[in-house]
């Protein structure tokens, strides 16, 4: 299978720190890739790196096999990658549509001639209104569209977030903690939403996440850093039965 | 594809969604409504029994205000970055307005779009430079322009200094004209930035502004270019002051460095439209009206306007941060919104039960 984004020997420095030390990872195209370390393990670091939020001091990253060294953070989406937060970061003040909109930016055509008072403009908003109307739909965000994000629930505001990045029409998005502060249910609710998009749109999908059960559960395959380098990779059950990985990071076997 | 998960519904779903939004569109009018009745006024102003010759000049200068007021909120209100130098920008629609009348004898309307186009190019180049410094340091960025183009008029010999430029009566199409035809013409433009506003905040591009100023690396993700954006809304915000000073200068027929080079003009825009509220359409028209009609108000206590709108400014800031429009409309939205519940479940659902909120997301 083809490789959709690919990171060899990346190396982070923060003064002194160094945060990623020599990671390679490769993702294939159709899975879900979890990127699992214990804190502090610069999984963070390695996920703004991929997209181009934090600049890497050594290494390269391949987007389709095109390398994106040096690219800007607004361009990814257009490249076909989209991204989550590890704290919800939404436009808070504005209606869930509104949010969703903005994740299909890159659909609207540039800045200039999109006055709302242009007819064709206006033709093109309502057919941007009516593809995130669909998306809400499948993310169960229908009843909340005009409501202002803020005021939704903890769980309906991460949903938010991911119907914003699939907006973009990406091929592949990055979802840091997506299940991060979640109640049981909430993360149940996330996890099916995850495969969904995995299977019935195909998107590729690359989460860092804490929570063992999700990790295991969703991902056809893990890769573990720890203290910035990486340490193992590999389907859950091989992750599970690595010794290495049980006494860096999981102390003891891990329940699924 | 619809949703499997009912689990983690909030509310009752909406029954009726086309009843939603024939609602929503009659508050839509209605707020179009509200526009255009202001208008209307302004056109009427004029024809009123105790309506005299030189109240259409004053009148005209508070425009100018408003207008002005508007240039500054498309930043600091849709965009969130705060200019304090936009008197520079009001000069240099002034001065270009006041060149081209005195010395091509240009026509009114031309000197004015001209003046405008000048401050948007001026605005553009130092959205470049000023938009890559942030926050704080971009505000002391504008100060320091607009103390520049204050050093500028007052040196430059072609801008006559302290003596200024006395400027001859207006002409449209080569007819001379009086402050009551100024004043239509003020109200003109007034109409032309207002709509433009009001479709420029409703279009994506209104939207991605809003992203950028809610939250940066959000909207980046979603393929928001953050220089070209803000440097668009830099020139437009610009450009729409330099048209306020340029009919700001024709219609004082007199443009000095005296007046222009004086940080009060800056600093009033921005009080404008804060006071108002700079992210709603009527904001910088009632923050404009109030800090131009204050020294008429207060008359002989004229030097006093300069306290009463500090003190207004804190006070604004302190209790009502999203301007006095917005304090207003507060209830008109609450009761909005209630409507359109009863509307979509034919009767007014229970109260959402209270939820604790495990983390909230970047202001």
């Amino acid at each position: 299978m083809a490789s959709i984004l690919r990171c060899e020997h990346v190396t982070v420095r923060f003064g002194g720190v160094v945060a990623c030390d020599d990671v390679s990872l490769e993702v294939e195209e159709g899975r879900i890739v979890g990127l699992i370390g214990p804190n502090g393990a610069g999984k963070t670091t390695l996920f703004n790196v991929l997209t181009r939020f934090q600049d890497h001091d050594q290494g390269h990253v391949y987007l389709h096999d095109k390398l994106i060294d040096g690219r800007k953070p607004h361009e990814m989406i257009g490249l076909g990658m989209a991204r989550t937060f590890q704290n919800i970061n939404l436009f808070g003040e504005q209606s869930t549509l509104d949010n969703i909109l903005i994740g299909a930016h890159r659909l609207t055509g540039g800045p200039i001639g999109n006055l709302y008072s242009l007819p064709h403009a206006r033709r093109r908003e309502s057919a941007l209104a009516k593809r995130a109307t669909e998306i809400a739909a499948m993310l169960g965000l229908s009843d909340e569209l005009d409501n202002a994000v803020k005021n939704l629930p903890y769980g309906y505001q991460k949903r938010v977030e991911i119907a914003r990045a699939l907006a973009g029409e990406p091929k592949l998005i990055l979802l840091d903690e997506p299940v991060a502060g979640c109640n049981d249910e909430e993360t149940a609710e996330l996890r099916e939403v995850v495969r969904r998009i995995n299977k019935d749109l195909g998107i590729t999908i690359v989460m860092v996440e804490h929570d063992m059960s999700m990790v295991m559960n969703v991902c056809d395959y893990i890769y573990v850093v720890n203290f910035g380098a990486n340490l193992a990779q590999g389907t859950p059950a091989e992750i599970r039965a690595n010794p290495a990985v049980i006494k860096a990071y999981l102390g003891e076997e891990v329940e699924a | 594809m619809v949703a499997k998960n009912s689990a983690g519904k909030r509310s009752a779903a909406i029954l009726d969604p086309k009843a939603v939004a024939r609602l929503k569109e009659r508050f839509q009018k209605q707020n179009v409504a509200l526009v255009v009745a202001f208008f209307a006024i302004l056109l009427v102003a004029p024809l009123l029994p105790g309506f005299k010759g030189w109240m259409a000049g004053q009148a005209a200068l508070v425009i100018v205000y408003i207008i002005a007021a508007q240039g500054v909120s498309i930043l600091c209100g849709y965009t969130g970055l705060v200019s304090v130098g936009h008197g520079g920008f009001l000069a240099i629609g002034a001065y270009t307005a006041a060149l081209l009348t005195k010395h091509l004898a240009l026509d009114l309307i031309l000197s004015v779009i001209a003046g405008a186009i000048t401050a948007g190019f001026v605005g553009m180049l130092m959205g470049l430079i000023f938009l890559r410094l942030a926050g704080p340091f971009m505000a002391i960025g504008t100060l320091g322009f607009a103390f520049f183009v204050g050093a500028v008029v007052n040196n430059v010999k072609v801008f006559e200094g302290r003596e200024g430029i006395s400027l001859p009566p207006n002409r449209i199409f080569g007819q001379v004209i009086g402050d009551t035809e100024f004043y239509y013409v003020a109200v003109a433009f007034l109409a032309g930035v207002t709509i433009f506003i009001f479709s420029l905040v409703r279009s994506s591009l209104g939207r991605a502004l809003k992203s950028l100023r809610d939250a940066e690396k959000a909207a980046q993700s979603c393929g928001v270019n953050r220089l070209q954006y803000r440097t668009l809304a830099f020139t437009v915000s610009a450009t729409i002051t330099g048209a306020a000073g340029a009919l700001n200068g024709l219609i004082t027929h007199y443009v000095s460095a005296e007046v222009y080079s004086d940080i009060w003009y800056s600093v009033d825009i921005l009080v404008a439209a804060v006071v108002g509220g700079s992210a709603m359409l009527m904001g910088p028209i009632v923050g404009g009206t109030f800090v131009a009609m204050l020294p008429f108000v207060l008359e002989t206590l004229a030097d006093f306007s300069f306290i009463l709108k500090g003190a207004v400014l804190i006070a604004v800031l302190m209790f009502a941060p999203a301007g006095v429009c917005e304090v207003v409309a507060r209830p008109f939205r609450a009761w909005r919104r209630r409507r359109l519940e009863v509307a979509g479940h034919g009767t007014t659902p229970p109260a959402p039960e209270l939820r604790v909120v495990a983390s909230k997301g970047e202001p």
